[in-house]
């Protein structure tokens, strides 16, 4: 009995311990960091960008094994103009915003969209893109639009804006035969290839960029689901920071920079900052 | 069935060459992992036997925890807990190092245990009688029989823990099954899962290999 009650006060005295050390460490970060942020990056002089480095055109691996994409060429230009080196961080998408709050990335940069949920965990940049969620649908099928799909199976990456985008059109996602949700965009891909799939709901951007490079008979439909924005990500309390990449991205707008990059990736500009 | 369609013709030099990278990362978390936790393991069982219960209790708990919870957590918990609670930061290989060898640590703690228990308790009598202290006995008589007995179980893990090694890629460690994925987006194609797949068998087919010629050495007498 003594020994029990013995255990149960070292238990709960450590779980106190640990959450007073989490708030007490939570508000000293965000407190000190706000003004310093940008300091200590330009004292490191890196800055560590953080993506899932299997989401092409935004930023993936090129047959030489580079990590390159449209955001790896806008960071790169920003940190340029900032006067810090770019370090790239393979991480696992899922603990984007863990990575983060542990130190070990400073910045979410690989098409992430904004949204309210995000925010609060998240400072964002201004929008740097539009983007839309589509249904890409086989050449062959016949489908044009939302409503041909009712009684079909549509296809997703799971836990990506295009899950969240498909729960707010309740109406249409009920129509549908099924819905799978995927690990990767490849794979949706090949579901639709191998007609285990009628359709794919994702981004616009990496839509057209796998049609395009390999040359697939797949349509998008006109009607999206949802418009989205991409933003970079920073820690909630690194305001020096995040504003100073904003700016940046503001210049690089201005100065015609932006476009040109734009026009590299996708033939056109389809930047939105000014 | 069309695996390979994409216009960026698959470069499979370079796609090999990637893929081997992570492999040499695997192979390092692999060797790393069972030099440190085969020992550790050896020391957690003979502290699990212990009669005293300040020790007993923890060591169970930790034998608990560490096999009753998914690896898979056990690795963020150890990649994210001291940077986000106790603000320690941490190095992502060293994490997964460090995550491998307590978890397997556990398993070979009651491998061990079982190999132990196994021997009769005749022969520690025997030991005692003839003068032996118990340290000698241990070394000398009770563990080479547990090594051999054990041997089998322990290649098991071993092979378990190569596949393994693919579960570091949540804390971003670029090992082979990373790499693997990269290369699937990159050239829209399920080749390099396979290749990876092949890669994975190439180590294991060595590791019971490897441990198929320790127990014919150890087979110079039976039982």
């Amino acid at each position: 009995m003594k020994l029990k009650r013995g255990i149960s006060l070292i238990l709960a005295m450590l779980l106190t311990s640990s959450v007073l050390a989490a708030g007490c460490s939570a508000t000293a970060k965000t407190t000190s960091a706000a003004n310093d942020s940008l300091a200590k990056v330009k004292t490191a002089g890196t800055l560590i960008l953080g993506l899932d480095s299997a989401f092409p055109p935004m930023g993936f691996m090129n047959d030489k094994n580079e990590i390159v994409g449209f955001d790896i060429d806008l960071a790169r230009e920003v940190t340029k103009r900032m006067g810090v080196a770019l370090k790239l961080q393979p991480i696992d998408w899922d603990s984007n915003v863990l990575e983060l709050n542990s130190g070990n990335i400073d910045c979410i940069w690989n098409g992430f969209t904004i949204s309210d949920e995000r925010k609060a965990e998240v400072n964002f940049t201004d929008a740097y893109m539009q983007n839309r969620q589509v249904v890409i649908v086989r050449g062959d099928s016949g489908i044009t639009t939302l409503a041909d799909l009712a009684g079909k199976t549509l296809c997703l990456q799971a836990g990506s804006s295009a899950a969240d985008a498909l729960a707010s059109h309740a109406d249409f996602k009920a129509s549908l035969k099924n819905v799978v949700e995927l690990s990767d965009n490849v794979t949706a891909f090949m579901e639709l290839e191998g007609k285990t799939s009628d359709a794919i709901l994702m981004d616009e951007i990496v839509a057209a960029y796998y049609i395009t490079q390999n040359n697939k008979d797949y349509k998008i439909l006109d009607e999206s689901l949802a418009d989205e924005q991409y933003g970079v990500g920073f820690r909630l309390g690194d305001q020096s920071l995040r504003d100073e990449v904003n700016n940046q991205l503001k210049a690089m707008a201005a100065d015609g920079t932006l476009a040109e990059i734009s026009d590299t990736w996708f033939g056109k500009n389809v930047t939105v900052i000014k | 069935m069309n695996f390979n369609v994409s216009l960026v013709a698959m470069d499979y030099s370079s796609m090999v060459s990637f893929l081997l990278e992570g492999t040499v990362k695997a192979v390092e978390l692999f060797f790393l992992t069972i030099v440190l936790s085969l020992p550790l393991g050896l020391l957690v069982a003979r502290l699990r036997l212990s009669k005293i219960m300040v020790v007993q209790i923890p060591i169970k708990l930790y034998l608990l925890i560490m096999r009753g919870t998914p690896l898979i957590l056990q690795l963020m918990f150890f990649m994210f807990f001291p940077p986000l609670v106790l603000g320690i930061p941490v190095d992502r290989f060293t994490v997964a190092v460090f995550s491998f060898t307590v978890n397997y640590a556990a398993y070979f703690a009651e491998i061990y245990r079982g190999g132990i228990e196994s021997i009769p308790v005749g022969q520690q009598e025997a030991a005692y009688v003839l003068g032996l202290s118990p340290l000698q006995t241990f070394m000398r008589i009770t563990l080479p029989q547990v090594v051999k007995r054990i041997i089998p179980t322990i290649a098991n893990e071993s092979m378990t823990l190569v596949k393994d090694t693919a579960l570091a890629s949540v804390i971003g460690v670029t090992e082979l099954f990373r790499n693997a994925e990269s290369m699937k987006a990159t050239y829209f194609s399920v080749v390099p899962i396979a290749v990876a797949g092949l890669f994975y068998l190439i180590m294991n087919s060595v590791v019971a290999a490897f441990y198929s010629r320790v127990e014919k050495k150890l087979n110079y007498y039976k039982g």
